[in-house]
């Protein structure tokens, strides 16, 4: 799952930044409202996190911008304007979610995997695919009740494929979801992470659509 | 609102003022044509007798036996009416002591019938006539001329001397000026009370637009305008401006402590997360401090940053907002804010009613009654709006578990909390009960027909 971070407060940046990777997120970041709109037109996000008072543009025209080109992935307004006036105006610019500071991390990586959840359709944070379970609270993930141990990028790779699982994703799909922007993407292939992932799942899991990507799909 | 003692009113000043001036001009006006009525009467009266006087002289000769007589009657037929009120007699001069009359009324008018008319002793030059006011028959006050003449006469030397007396009944003379005086004062009082009916149109006409003004700053106060508005003459229109510019700077003012307030919020908020994240994770005594006092600091921050900007707005005359709009977007922020827990969220029927206030501590209010009924609700929330008279009525309505009548008070106190497990600052019904108190409102908490808690706001309206 790839994440955009716009925040302005290079502490608070790099604190909430440590957060998200913890929790097995990729995240790219930007410190001004510019930059960020920009990162956000142009790669494809799983969630944003948006700051309001940025500098050279402010959170909410960054939003409204986006929402009028059509980019409709999560936002999650993180914010010290907490008065309801503010809240409505957020919400009304297209915001899925508003977190006011102070805020305890734990509360906004929960929100964040509802919102990823909610956006691809999942009602629970409990992720089902024939005997593969997916815990996004905490990022556990068993086979037949069995624990499975993933490394990061597997981590990643399985949870990606399990919001969207039944459907076929491809490659570069893969790709712009798993990878921060600065990445050197040709050195760890699409094709290794799913080679070791299959090893460690019950076959069939993971199909291969030839031309078109993977699906992740129950046994039949 | 206490109303200052008037000092005097206007239109008693200008009514008064006119009234005045009214009846002095009048009553001058009066005095001056009723003289001067009086005045030619008298001249008309006096020129009368003087008439009759001369036609007398003119007929007066002697007979044979020289005695006087009138070669003519005289033209006047009153004078031949007894009593009629105007008389003429001779008097014989010549051989009587000065001034006393040989002989009175050798000749009189048929109008004097047996009467003599007395005149007080005279003796004027011949020729000079002399008036005097007299005694007349059955008791009338006369007024008389009369002239001494000397008629050459062969049998005595140097003529005889005969004085001529007319005399008029004064009533004559002050009959028409009373009757002049009646019709002129009644004339005079219908123009004096026409024009003091038209002053006081003048005044109610012309304080019209004070009126106005009144009318108008009551819709300021009462928040239907937030200006004042309408033409007003040009004596009053930089009333009106003053004012106007007034409401502006007012605004201005709350604007600013709004956005100051806000700033120093958002100064303040950035630091304390960045102290709360640095914490995390970590459970020594020195971690729990900071996230105690994080807590404690933020809490405050929020609350004084919520009543600085209602207190700044409280007060600002003119502020109105339709609940609509308000209850409208909060429901919307509400659903996407606690999408997760799929409550049925609702207003039961449309909001007409205006709150006199402003939108943002509308929000404020609503939106933190709304938040706490979200976060309690096992799947139902209800907004009800009414009004009351002079006030909004809102109602919030969960079907969560609800406070024990007995915590109620506890959760209105600053930073109480009832449950510590759901988030949230613990301030947002002490909140609500502030900012409404600022109002002249208050928060109510009751049992919900839907199970819960029902929250119920009263708020004042606007018109």
């Amino acid at each position: 799952m790839r994440i955009l971070l716009i925040e302005d407060d290079a502490m608070l940046q790099k604190q909430v930044l440590a957060g998200l990777r913890s929790a097995a997120y990729v995240v790219d970041t930007a410190d001004n409202g510019v930059d960020g709109h920009h990162l956000g037109d142009t790669s494809p996000y799983d969630a944003v996190v948006l700051d309001l008072g940025l500098p050279r543009l402010d959170g909410l025209s960054v939003l409204r911008r986006w929402r009028a080109v059509g980019r409709d992935m999560p936002v999650l307004i993180l914010t010290a304007r907490d008065s309801w006036h503010e809240k409505v105006a957020g919400i009304d610019a297209g915001a899925d979610d508003y977190l006011t500071k102070p805020f305890h991390m734990e509360e906004l990586l929960a929100r964040l995997r509802a919102l990823i959840r909610r956006a691809v359709g999942h009602a629970s944070s409990e992720l089902r695919c024939g005997p593969l379970w997916l815990d996004t609270r905490n990022g556990r993930a068993t086979v037949d009740g069995q624990a499975l141990v993933l490394t990061g990028h597997e981590y990643r790779l399985l949870a990606y494929l399990m919001h969207h699982r039944e459907r076929v994703i491809s490659r570069s799909d893969l790709v712009e979801h798993l990878y921060a922007q600065d990445f050197d993407r040709d050195s760890n292939t699409v094709e290794v992470f799913i080679g070791r992932l299959r090893k460690k799942l019950p076959p069939g899991l993971i199909e291969t659509v030839r031309g078109l990507g993977y699906r992740l799909t129950a046994p039949t | 609102m206490s109303r200052l003692p008037a000092r005097g009113s206007l239109r008693i000043r200008l009514l008064a003022g006119t009234v005045c001036w009214i009846a002095v001009s009048i009553a001058v006006a009066g005095w001056g044509l009723s003289s001067l009525f009086r005045r030619h009467v008298e001249l008309q009266f006096h020129a009368g007798l003087q008439t009759h006087l001369d036609q007398l002289t003119a007929h007066l000769a002697l007979d044979g036996q020289g005695r006087p007589t009138l070669g003519a009657p005289l033209s006047d037929p009153r004078l031949r009416r007894p009593y009629s009120g105007l008389y003429w007699q001779v008097d014989v001069l010549d051989g009587g002591e000065r001034a006393q009359p040989a002989s009175i009324g050798v000749l009189r008018s048929r109008s004097l019938w047996d009467d003599v008319l007395i005149v007080p002793p005279d003796d004027p030059a011949d020729g000079r006539v002399h008036r005097h006011r007299l005694a007349g028959p059955n008791d009338s006050r006369l007024g008389m001329i009369e002239r001494a003449v000397r008629i050459d006469d062969d049998a005595a030397v140097g003529g005889r001397r005969f004085r001529l007396v007319v005399a008029a009944d004064e009533k004559l003379m002050i009959e028409p000026v009373a009757r002049f005086d009646g019709a002129l004062w009644l004339a005079l009082g219908v123009l004096g009370g026409g024009l003091i009916v038209a002053a006081l149109v003048q005044v109610v006409v012309g304080l019209a637009p004070l009126r106005r003004l009144r009318v108008a700053l009551a819709q300021v106060r009462d928040g239907d305008r937030q200006t004042l508005e309408g033409a007003f003459p040009a004596e009053v229109m930089p009333l009106v401006e003053e004012f106007n510019s007034v409401l502006a700077h007012n605004a201005a003012v709350v604007e600013r402590a709004r956005t100051q307030a806000g700033n120093l919020a958002h100064a303040l908020k950035t630091p304390l997360s960045i102290l709360a994240n640095a914490t995390a994770g970590r459970d020594d005594e020195f971690s729990r401090l900071v996230v105690a006092q994080v807590n404690s600091a933020s809490r405050q921050v929020q609350y004084h940053l919520a009543r600085a900007q209602a207190a700044a707005a409280v007060g600002v005359p003119g502020a109105r907002t339709p609940l609509q709009p308000v209850v409208d977007g909060l429901l919307r922020t509400m659903r996407r804010l606690h999408a997760a827990r799929a409550l049925e969220l609702r207003l039961s029927s449309p909001a007409a009613a205006v709150f006199r206030g402003e939108e943002q501590d509308l929000q404020e209010m609503l939106g933190n009654l709304l938040d706490n009924a979200c976060k309690w609700a096992r799947s139902r929330v209800e907004v009800d709006v009414g009004q009351d008279g002079q006030s909004v009525i809102l109602c919030v309505d969960d079907d969560g578990q609800g406070i024990d009548a007995t915590a109620r008070a506890a959760v209105l106190r600053r930073g109480a909390r009832a449950d510590q497990q759901t988030p949230g600052s613990g301030l947002g019904l002490a909140i609500v009960d502030d900012l409404a108190q600022l109002y002249g409102g208050h928060l109510q908490l009751d049992d919900s027909p839907l199970g819960g808690l029902r929250a119920r706001l009263t708020l004042p309206a606007a018109r």
